[in-house]
């Protein structure tokens, strides 16, 4: 769960008054647009992404402009972009018209958890502006945080002065740059990122930090989120229909985690257990429609639904059906399995009946109780199977399950239907 | 604060060596010890470990949990615990992610002993996470978690934390010389399952969990295995996230401790690299240069050799890295070959594919046909014993006001039975419902007249046995009263109680000798078995019936097993020229088993249910028989319940009908009658009638006793009160020139009518207003708290069946006359919108149809009237009781109806 941008990004920095830039969104009138360009002389036109998305610079997706005819030609250039963005090609669903603030100086600054410090840390830079990889490890410092004290104004300004940050800048990004950990430690983020904090001289020639650009990821462990107020739908992007519907049975017993790999694939996986997930999904690359953990013990209602809506959308597309996981350690293998076969059966009753192969490689509690619940319905159902223990490698048995597939596509669903119906 | 600092780290570790991370010396406390994975778990582990758990807490209870170990004491809180004087210096943590860091200061607080923490719990708060890991740091607590299965010492035998190693933790948890540490708790146990195949056994295994803080991360991992020196190496298992690898390898280049074991390690999770959003494990989330492949690198980089090739193996003395766990068995054999050190056993199984169970449907290519083996032990024996079993299973519960049979749809208030609507319901027959009910799914169109068969053969009865009815009604007794006495009187008779043990005997033939559709030659033993067991040369009682039943499993052209098997006994018996022992009830049994072999095999149904079925029958079918309204005058009921074969084909609906009216039906007669007795079959568990069976099977008594149950929770407020509504509809058309209220062309003036009845009720609306009595009666059937408020309203209810008599051309003149009413009601001013015709109309407008010609004749009394409509309602509901029968016998527990004291109340 990520946003970026000022179009709510600005929602969240109001909640702890941290100044932002002015901005329009594109319902704005030309009268409004022209008002804009009469006060900040230019506008930053970006486009609005839903979810964390990064790299609009690099991918000529930010336009400045000084004029009106400027302003609404970038408006439509922008409004529907795509951009390509880790595996993702997205498009745009707007755009922002944002004031441009002149600064001497561009700062970049995020808090974030460290896996090596195992604490929060920020990173800050007074060369910001750009991706904070590319900068040398001498322009930019990395400070740790302690988690019931907060940021530390000493902590800043130390940081800020070893990297050589003009004096006039120092004092108004530390009365300001602290306000950013209650937003993130008060409302579930994980990570927070400005960049640029660009440094506004006000009538007075006071200097105020504005943020320009803003990226922020959500716990979706931690409900404070919630309290921001932000439209779930703006992390619609990230989720597909499917995974909506399988994420709303969410809760602290039994995973319920999917991810839609492809959904013109023929392998519906279920893989129980975080490690299962990891290798199984590497082991069936495209072959998988999606990725998957359900264990931790889901109890029998969260396993049927979860497999209700898991064949409701696939159980037509697929050729095989796939259950795996290791020797599970207090994932009852009966309550599962009776939650994924009366789903199955229910499914065909209610759908009609279409062949598809089951492979399943499973180990634990009830697991011969479970395997023939299984069994017994899908010999009601005259559909064909194979079953391995928990003696049998997971991943040949994956393996084995792609095989099958390869021969269900070919011929094997032919031969099936000819000879069973 | 000053952190504390323990060398080489620049942050607290207390533990030195994998020996003290967990042995048999530490005493655990649980926290949450009786939510349901803890109660499931610590058991296991309390007896896997010798009895190493002092105490647990259960905020606000206190009590045991009981062991095989023992009782383990049960507080309200870690106060509690430490009053009492348990010592201990781990703590457990099964809570819900938000309580876990209130938990883990709550322990800190009170026990300045405590030096570990294991954190079972997923989906910790990132934000909680960073706290717990300031405070334990802060007080010198190691934590190992969150979202993890624990860790076990197996030289110690001792498991703390969650179920590494599954219930049977023994079996995995072979004693040897590496020591693991695996992102993944499951991977824990099945990389230890994996190692016995190439002889190597366990010293520790830690289930580190994977959120983004590992508090008991690698770094602190590969210090403590250094130092143990039971370890002679290590696998990991390694997933996307985090630079806890980096950090750990840096630290080794460093030479922060002085490190030479060899590794083994598996990353996994490339494909993770361009996903935004967690799935499996919350912390395997890839930033810019976590992945897999930078961590595959890192280790690379260590080892100084490529991913181990099983083709070509290649390993170093660092160790070496394998690309899927199933390697890792095989890399480390070449590892320990090369630092010259043997396995710690004889290597055991292996991992090659080995199919448990198959289907014999169609042939696979043959380098995909890999045979059937018989599984490893135990589990060789259970696929024995559990291909016996067949049918639903269901965990026992109190089933006190629930049910798995039935409800009303919260969203559209309509009840349902399996699923279906009642208006569904009302769509089918009585014995298409009566099937349904026990068989959750409609009986395929093949086996209906068997089931009208059956159902009319137990209409069959003693006449004499009515005597008993008769004095009943005359002494005023309600329907349910004397249908409900020759119910109880069924008890468990002699024909149900074996033919029960005939359906036993059935499905324990087809288990047991595995024979399904497909086998083509029966084995000998299950022929030898069937002529010791089920023939006999005695000679048994024959019948009309009995030949007609027998003629019917011969000729069944079903494709089931049960059938067959039942068809092959006969062909058996004959060819043997000896009888099926107990022949009538053996044929019951192979009907009943046949109709309901496929819901039993979909596990829609118990095989207890199936037992049973032919009970449910007989006993629904006797209310019918009991429930004559005119026994000497009633020809159609003589013939239905005399010996002689006679209507036994015909629809047992249709049968029912002629039972209740002594007429034969018309089309429309008959739809209305079955629309009537579906629309009443449930209304939900929370119905009275439904708790009076529920009740009954509660106390454990027999399935006729409990549909007395439900026949005693009917009465004048349950059942009779459609009487009243009948009565409203009748003061009303009284002394009208009404004939045949189906037609159209009535020639009534409905309107006047509906008129008559606004004002008369306006006025005595209006004059109880004056006497200050606001609990005014209403008018029957219109009105319903849910589907109110609108201008005009509509029970979605009524409007179905309003429908579907439309569709079907059936008019019915009472129901055209409460739309005017109710109509009329809004248009003199005395309700507020148009009231809703609710459901209930529907009942009372089709009842007072169908008897119409009765009371107009003058050949049924008021008292039979009311009886009758008593009557049909008692029809509806036994179809349902039914199904709540069978759901609470298959899983509820003995006396589960019982109201606790606690919500009793004294009143005075």
């Amino acid at each position: 769960m990520q946003l970026s941008g000022l179009r709510y990004g600005a929602k969240l920095l109001q909640l702890v008054e941290f100044p932002v830039a002015d901005f329009l969104t594109g319902s704005a009138t030309n009268e409004e647009l022209q008002l804009m360009l009469d006060k900040y002389k230019k506008l930053v036109v970006k486009p609005i992404f839903n979810g964390g998305v990064g790299k609009k610079g690099k991918a000529g997706l930010i336009k400045i402009v000084d004029n009106l005819i400027d302003a609404i030609a970038a408006k439509r250039d922008l409004y529907f972009a795509e951009h390509t963005y880790g595996n993702k090609v997205i498009r745009a669903n707007g755009v922002t018209f944002e004031a441009f603030i002149p600064s001497e100086l561009e700062v970049y600054f995020s808090i974030t958890s460290s896996s090596e410090k195992r604490e929060p840390i920020f990173t800050i830079t007074p060369y910001g502006g750009v991706d904070i990889e590319s900068l040398p490890a001498d322009k930019k410092i990395t400070v740790p945080i302690e988690p019931f004290i907060g940021l530390k104004s000493f902590s800043i300004t130390n940081s800020l002065c070893d990297l050589g940050c003009p004096e006039e800048f120092i004092s108004p990004l530390v009365q300001n740059l602290p306000k950013l950990w209650t937003l993130f430690n008060d409302y579930g983020l994980t990570t927070l990122e400005l960049n640029p904090i660009r440094m506004f001289k006000d009538s007075r020639g006071r200097l105020i930090p504005y943020a320009c650009d803003i990226k922020a990821g959500f716990d979706q462990d931690n409900p404070a989120w919630k309290r921001v107020g932000l439209p779930p739908t703006i992390f619609q992007s990230d989720v597909s229909q499917f995974e909506s519907e399988i994420n709303q049975l969410r809760t602290y017993q039994g995973q319920s985690d999917v991810l839609e790999l492809n959904p013109n694939g023929t392998i519906i996986p279920f893989m129980f257990g975080g490690g299962a997930n990891s290798a199984a999904t590497e082991t069936l690359g495209s072959l998988a429609i999606f990725s998957s953990d359900f264990g931790g013990n889901p109890p029998y209602e969260k396993m049927y639904e979860i497999s209700r809506i898991v064949f409701k959308y696939w159980y037509d597309k697929a050729n095989v059906l796939l259950i795996i996981g290791g020797k599970a350690n207090n994932t009852d293998i009966y309550v599962t399995f009776k939650g994924i076969f009366d789903a199955l059966r229910d499914h065909v009753a209610a759908h009609g009946r279409k062949p598809i192969y089951t492979v399943i490689g499973r180990g634990g509690p009830n697991l011969v109780k479970g395997l023939f619940y299984g069994k017994d319905i899908l010999d009601t159902l005259k559909l064909p199977y194979r079953v391995f223990g928990y003696d049998t490698s997971m991943i040949s048995t994956i393996e084995y399950a792609k095989k099958i597939e390869q021969w269900w596509a070919d011929k094997g669903k032919e031969e099936f239907i000819a000879k069973i119906g | 604060m000053r952190p504390i600092k323990t060398k080489p780290f620049d942050y607290f570790v207390g533990i030195q060596s994998l020996e003290e991370l967990v042995n048999k010396d530490s005493r655990v406390c649980i926290v949450n010890i009786l939510g349901s994975e803890s109660r499931k778990v610590t058991p296991v582990s309390h007896e896997y470990s010798g009895g190493n758990i002092v105490a647990g807490v259960q905020y606000g209870k206190h009590g045991v949990l009981e062991t095989r170990r023992g009782d383990i004491p049960v507080y309200q809180s870690v106060r509690d615990v430490m009053h009492e004087g348990h010592a201990f210096d781990m703590g457990v943590i099964y809570l819900p992610p938000s309580a876990v860091s209130q938990a883990v200061s709550e322990m800190i607080q009170l026990n300045e002993d405590l030096k570990r923490i294991v954190i079972v719990t997923e989906k910790v708060s990132l934000k909680d996470s960073r706290n717990v890991r300031y405070i334990c740091q802060e007080a010198g607590v190691d934590v190992i978690g969150a979202n993890c299965l624990g860790v076990a010492n197996v030289w110690d035998h001792v498991r703390v934390g969650g179920a590494l190693g599954g219930d049977h933790p023994e079996e995995a948890l072979v004693k040897g010389s590496v020591a693991i540490h695996s992102n993944s708790g499951n991977f824990t146990t099945t990389i230890a399952e994996y190692l016995k195949t190439k002889g190597f056994g366990i010293t520790t295994a830690v289930s580190s969990g994977k959120d983004v803080i590992i508090h008991f991360a690698l770094p602190e991992f590969l210090f403590a295995a250094q130092n143990d020196s039971r370890t002679k190496a290590i696998v990991l298992y390694v997933e996307p996230g985090g630079y806890y690898e980096r950090m750990a390898l840096e630290m080794i280049r460093d030479r922060k401790f002085g490190f030479n074991k060899p590794i083994v390690v598996c990353v996994t999770g490339r494909w993770k690299k361009n996903i935004t959003r967690a799935v499996g494990h919350a912390g395997a989330l890839a930033g810019s240069g976590d992945d897999a492949l930078s961590k595959e690198q890192w280790f690379d980089d260590y080892f100084g050799v490529e991913c181990f090739d099983p083709k070509h193996p290649a390993v170093s003395k660092r160790g070496v890295r394998v690309s899927s766990i199933q390697s890792i068995p095989e890399a480390m054999k070449y590892v320990y070959e090369k630092i010259d050190e043997a396995p710690d056993f004889e290597p055991h199984g292996d991992l090659s594919l080995k199919p448990w169970l198959g289907d014999k449907l169609i042939r696979v290519p043959v380098e995909l046909d890999i045979p059937i083996v018989k599984a490893m032990p135990p589990y060789d024996k259970q696929i024995q014993e559990i291909n016996k079993q067949v049918g639903a299973h269901y965990l026992r519960q109190s089933m006190r006001n629930k049910s798995g049979a039935s409800r009303m749809h919260p969203a559209t208030q309509v009840s349902e039975l399996h699923g279906k609507s009642v208006l569904d319901l009302s769509q089918h027959t009585m014995e298409e419902n009566i099937y349904f009910s026990l068989g959750k799914v409609m009986p395929e169109s093949a086996d209906i007249p068997t089931i009208n068969l059956i159902l009319n053969l137990f209409l069959k009865m003693d006449e004499s046995r009515m005597d008993w009815v008769d004095i009943g009604r005359n002494n005023g007794a309600t329907p349910n009263a004397y249908i409900g006495s020759q119910i109880a009187l069924i008890g468990n008779k002699s024909l149900l109680a074996k033919t029960k043990a005939q359906i036993q005997e059935i499905i324990n033939l087809i288990r047991e000798f595995g024979v399904d559709e497909r086998t083509t030659h029966f084995p000998e033993e299950m022929d030898e078995y069937i002529k010791s067991a089920m023939l006999t040369k005695d000679p048994q009682l024959k019948s009309e019936v009995s030949e007609m039943l027998m003629k019917e499993i011969k000729k069944s052209k079903k494709q089931c097993i049960a059938v067959q098997v039942c068809q092959h006994i006969i062909q058996l018996a004959e060819a043997s020229q000896l009888e099926i022992r107990d022949t009538y009830e053996f044929l019951l049994g192979s009907i009943a088993t046949c109709i309901f072999w496929t819901p039993m095999l979909e596990k829609r149904i118990t095989r207890e249910a199936v037992e049973d079925s032919m009970t449910y029958f007989y006993v629904v079918s006797r209310i019918v028989a009991y429930s004559v309204i005119d026994r000497p005058n009633n020809k159609f009921w003589k013939k239905l319940i005399d010996a002689r074969i006679s209507n036994i084909n015909a629809s047992f609906t249709e049968n029912a009908f002629k039972i209740l009216f002594n007429r034969a039906p018309t089309a429309a007669d008959l739809y209305e009658f079955k629309t009537l007795i579906g629309l009443t079959i449930t209304n939900g568990p929370g119905t009275i009638s439904a708790k009076g069976a529920k009740e009954s099977v509660s106390a454990r008594n027999h399935i006729s006793m409990a549909f007395v149950g439900y026949l005693s929770n009917t009465g004048f407020a349950h059942g009779g009160n459609g009487f009243e509504a009948v009565k409203f509809l009748l003061d009303n058309f009284k002394g009208s020139a009404l004939k045949d209220p189906g037609d159209k062309q009535h020639g009534i003036d409905l309107n006047a009518i509906a008129l008559r009845v606004v004002k008369q009720y306006a006025q005595y609306k209006q004059e109880a207003k004056e006497l200050g009595n606001l609990d005014y009666a209403k008018i029957p059937c219109v009105n319903h708290p849910v589907f109110k408020g609108n201008d005009i309203n509509i029970d979605p209810r009524e409007k179905f069946v309003r429908t579907e008599f439309e569709q079907k051309a059936i008019y019915n003149v009472f129901l055209d006359f409460y739309h005017r009413l109710v109509q009329g009601l809004f248009d003199e001013g005395v309700t507020k919108n148009v009231f809703c015709v609710n459901i209930d109309a529907v009942l009372a407008v089709i009842s007072l149809k169908l008897v119409w010609n009765e009371i107009q004749g003058g050949t049924f009394t008021e008292k039979q009237v009311q009886d009758l409509v008593f009557t049909m309602f008692l029809f509806g509901r036994a179809i349902g009781t039914i199904g709540e029968i069978a759901d609470h016998r298959d899983r509820g527990t003995d006396m589960d109806c019982r109201t606790p004291q606690k919500e009793l109340r004294f009143v005075l």
